[in-house]
């Protein structure tokens, strides 16, 4: 490892990047130092991904300067900074699983043969492969193949990938969010041991007990912009979350809340892919948010109840109808409506008219004998185009050509259609502008105020709090908390979907 | 397990060896005439032009691509081959331009795959279509002969009681075996048909590779087209047409998967030999070659059901261990 074993390693200043539409980041700073660990902090969306991944050379900045290791540099891609030393450890998994743990950990830079230019020294690696686990900690055959490893054990081959070349900076985005408590004990040893060896790391993490654990310094990033730094010694949790998340909420929701009327949506128990009895329910006339960190299995819970993933345990209520198993064509039947966070794939057929994608989920009912029938389409488009205010001048423009939100009222409109009185809606307004997310509001509040119950899925906390009538929160798979409007805040709501002090009941 | 059972599966041979070694055990039961010397070294022989299309196309699918172009590729160097040599070229240089242009054809299929990220099957319909009719038009559709020694004795000739193009075929195999197993390049075959994003951040020169394996298909797909003009002495425009649907079959038989990152050349081999076992048998029971074509379809069909009813087993297994996990 360096000789050097203190000072700056990193440094970041004025870094500015633009995404088509969005400022992703803002001038943003950010000081690493050999041997200490550096949190960077920030709700979903904050920026803290597209910064490393500037670090890492998958993006490139737009604008300001980084020195690295003494010198001003601008590293084109993931070969340079790799070989400057950067290394980074993915949220999601990078792994083959097809091929070995020894071949997954040198993938990239194989060790060759002495004299033999091209040829892999498979024993070799074996052998470091061995010898580098062993070095932190860890009891893995070299020659297992990655697919038939638990999530944990492929999270700790990452790790070790990571180290397994000369490293003076390791970026680590959320490591922990599929280890056990055993493996992340391992983690932040090995995180102790890259310190005395004077590395420096770039540490991404939601959870709060690990910033006191293992850090040295927090960044704080809201919004794509830089917040404070500060030590991780001195400074109170609440303080963090409530620089986290500081903002104002402004003007843009506005609510007419109505008296809610009978239950139509419960689930009782509910347990599948990475949820676990879930117990949740919608009146009709409410705006219910399941909030909650990326992962925490809100969008899990949507599609099991829609009938995209199967139900493991438990059941559900849908208007005084109890199902164990559903699908979607019989949950459609049942009037649920699911709108999914990614329009543009499941949501929309963007090279049709908007006319066509209003049928589109209700072509049986719509159209008696199968027949397509031009003048019924023509009248739902127009119907829709005029109730819900799509700006366009035709109903008969491809959906294609719309904007964000505009394509989100496509599809409310396409699930009204099919008569359904219980909406699920992931991310409504994700991707889509200031301007016309309070429209999107103020539709949401239009239905519920009609007799429409909606479940919405939000990784925006504003949103959350500007317009539920109650939220539930979950963090791993499980419902950590409820509240009603008038106990609605950030800070609770985080507290609950980071477990910071108290957060499970 | 018995100890040959697991250094079988360690060898990670896929069940197709069992495969074959059933059909001989089948059609030796069947007909007296299979299980005989003469029999099984015109298998082995009938099985080098394929095996060698296959072995190019082994690689083009372990990166998740296809290259159907490769059976055109064959019947456009037999014809070459055949038109130079009648022209009276010397054959090193016949052979010599054969090869480049297969390795000319691979390469441009790889450019407008990897680096202009054309649509990978438009590219080999295209390429496929183009040099099927530039093959029909060097010699206006008809079979020209060839009368040359040198190549004859490759086709033909014996050494040490095998043919001679088995020899070739034998150690080009054992080259790519090596090559695929053993080497930078392979590993990077290999990772890219796993997951090109993962192969991207970790610093795989994926472009290069992509046209590298590209280029190494057409170039096998010439010596397939060699080694026929050598063995039938002519070249045929029409000789390598169904060796594109046949190559596919031999490696996905074999137990590579069309997504990539699974399976090789070893498996290739094999299925092969299933390919040409099933071809003698047949033959040899009496069932007419436009039946054959049906059952070879059907024991395709049959493999990839077992191999997707296998995979699905795994795949609910492994969401299980992730539940767990979680829970």
């Amino acid at each position: 490892m360096s000789e050097v074993k203190e000072g700056v390693i990193l440094k970041m200043t004025g870094i500015t990047k633009r995404f088509p539409g969005t400022l992703a980041l803002d001038k943003i700073q950010l000081t690493c130092e050999r041997g200490k660990v550096h949190i960077l902090l920030g709700e979903n969306g904050a920026g803290k991904s597209t910064l490393v991944k500037i670090i890492s050379g998958v993006y490139r900045r737009d604008e300001g300067t980084i020195w690295y290791d003494g010198q001003e540099v601008n590293f084109r891609d993931v070969r340079e900074t790799m070989d400057a030393g950067i290394s980074m450890i993915h949220q999601e998994l990078n792994l083959l699983p097809d091929r070995t743990i020894a071949q997954n950990i040198y993938l990239g830079h194989e060790p060759m043969k002495p004299g033999q230019p091209g040829v892999v020294d498979y024993k070799k690696m074996v052998q470091d492969s061995k010898n580098l686990m062993g070095s932190l900690g860890l009891d893995m055959n070299p020659n297992t193949l990655v697919k038939k490893l638990s999530i944990a054990q492929m999270q700790m081959v990452e790790v070790v990938k990571a180290l397994s070349k000369e490293v003076k900076l390791v970026i680590m985005d959320e490591p922990t969010s599929s280890l056990t408590n055993r493996e992340i004990t391992k983690l932040f040893q090995i995180v102790e041991k890259l310190k005395r060896d004077g590395v420096a790391i770039i540490y991404i993490s939601h959870r709060m007990d690990e910033i006191k654990r293992i850090g040295d310094q927090v960044t704080v990033m809201r919004d794509g912009q830089y917040i404070d730094t500060v030590s991780a010694k001195d400074v109170e949790l609440p303080d963090l979350i409530s620089m986290m998340v500081g903002r104002k909420i402004e003007k843009m929701y506005e609510r007419n809340h109505c008296q809610p009327g009978e239950v139509i949506f419960e689930t009782h128990d509910l347990t599948g892919y990475r949820f676990r009895n879930v117990n949740i329910k919608v009146r009709a006339g409410e705006i219910v948010s399941l909030s909650g960190l990326i992962g925490a299995g809100r969008t899990e819970v949507a599609k099991a109840v829609f009938g995209r993933e199967p139900i493991e345990k438990g059941s559900f209520t849908l208007f005084g109808q109890e199902h164990k198993k559903i699908t979607p064509t019989k949950a459609i039947k049942c009037s649920l409506g699911y709108l999914s966070e990614d329009r543009k794939t499941e949501g929309l057929v963007l090279q049709m008219p908007i006319k066509s994608n209003l049928v589109l989920a209700s072509l049986k009912k719509t159209f008696k004998g199968g027949i397509l029938n031009a003048r019924v389409e023509d009248r739902i488009g127009k119907k829709y185009v005029e109730e819900l205010r799509i700006a366009t001048p035709s109903a008969s423009k491809l959906a294609g050509e719309l904007s964000g939100g505009n394509q989100q009222k496509v599809v409310i409109g396409e699930w009204l259609e099919t008569g359904c009185k219980f909406l699920i809606i992931d991310e409504p307004t994700r991707g889509i502008d200031v301007g016309a997310k309070s429209e999107i509001y103020k539709l949401l509040d239009k239905l519920v105020n009609e007799g429409y119950g909606i479940l919405m899925i939000s990784s925006e906390l504003n949103e959350v709090i500007g317009i539920s009538d109650r939220v539930y929160v979950m963090k791993d798979g499980e419902v950590t908390g409820e509240l009603d409007r008038d106990e609605l805040e950030q800070e609770k709501i985080m507290e609950f979907a980071v477990g910071g002090k108290g957060g499970t009941e | 397990m018995s100890e040959i059972g697991k250094k079988i599966k360690g060898l990670n041979v896929p069940g197709i060896l069992i495969g074959d070694i059933l059909l001989v055990v089948f059609f030796s039961i069947m007909n007296e005439n299979f299980f005989t010397s003469y029999n099984l070294m015109l298998i082995l022989r009938n099985s080098c032009t394929l095996l060698l299309t296959s072995m190019g196309l082994t690689l083009v699918i372990l990166m998740g691509k296809n290259d159907i172009s490769v059976g055109s590729v064959v019947s456009m160097t037999a014809v070459i081959v055949a038109v130079l040599i009648n022209k009276g070229l010397l054959v090193p240089l016949v052979l010599l331009i054969a090869l480049a242009m297969g390795a000319a054809i691979g390469t441009i299929n790889g450019i407008l795959v990897a680096k202009l990220n054309f649509d990978y099957w438009v590219v080999a319909f295209s390429s496929m279509s183009i040099f099927a009719g530039l093959a029909l038009v060097t010699t206006d559709g008809v079979t020209v002969s060839i009368k040359s020694d040198v190549l004859d004795y490759i086709g033909n000739g014996k050494i040490l009681g095998l043919y001679v193009i088995i020899w070739i075929v034998i150690l080009l195999t054992l080259l790519m075996i090596f090559i695929q197993n053993n080497t930078k390049f392979g590993y990077d075959v290999y990772s890219i048909g796993g997951s090109e994003n993962v192969a991207k951040v970790s610093g795989v020169k994926v472009v290069k590779v992509r046209i590298l394996v590209y280029m190494l298909s057409g170039l096998f797909a010439s010596i397939a087209g060699i080694a026929i003009a050598c063995m039938t002495n002519s070249g045929s425009p029409s000789v390598g047409t169904d060796y594109s649907f046949n190559a596919m079959a031999a490696v996905v038989i074999g137990g590579t998967s069309f997504a990539g990152g699974k399976g090789g050349i070893q498996g290739t081999v094999l299925g092969t030999l299933l390919l040409r076992i099933l071809a003698s048998g047949l033959s040899l029971m009496g069932i007419a070659a436009t039946w054959q074509k049906a059952i070879i379809g059907l024991v395709i069909v049959s493999l990839i059901v077992i191999d997707v009813l296998n995979e699905n087993r795994k795949n609910i297994k492994g969401l299980r261990r992730v539940y767990r996990n979680v829970a």
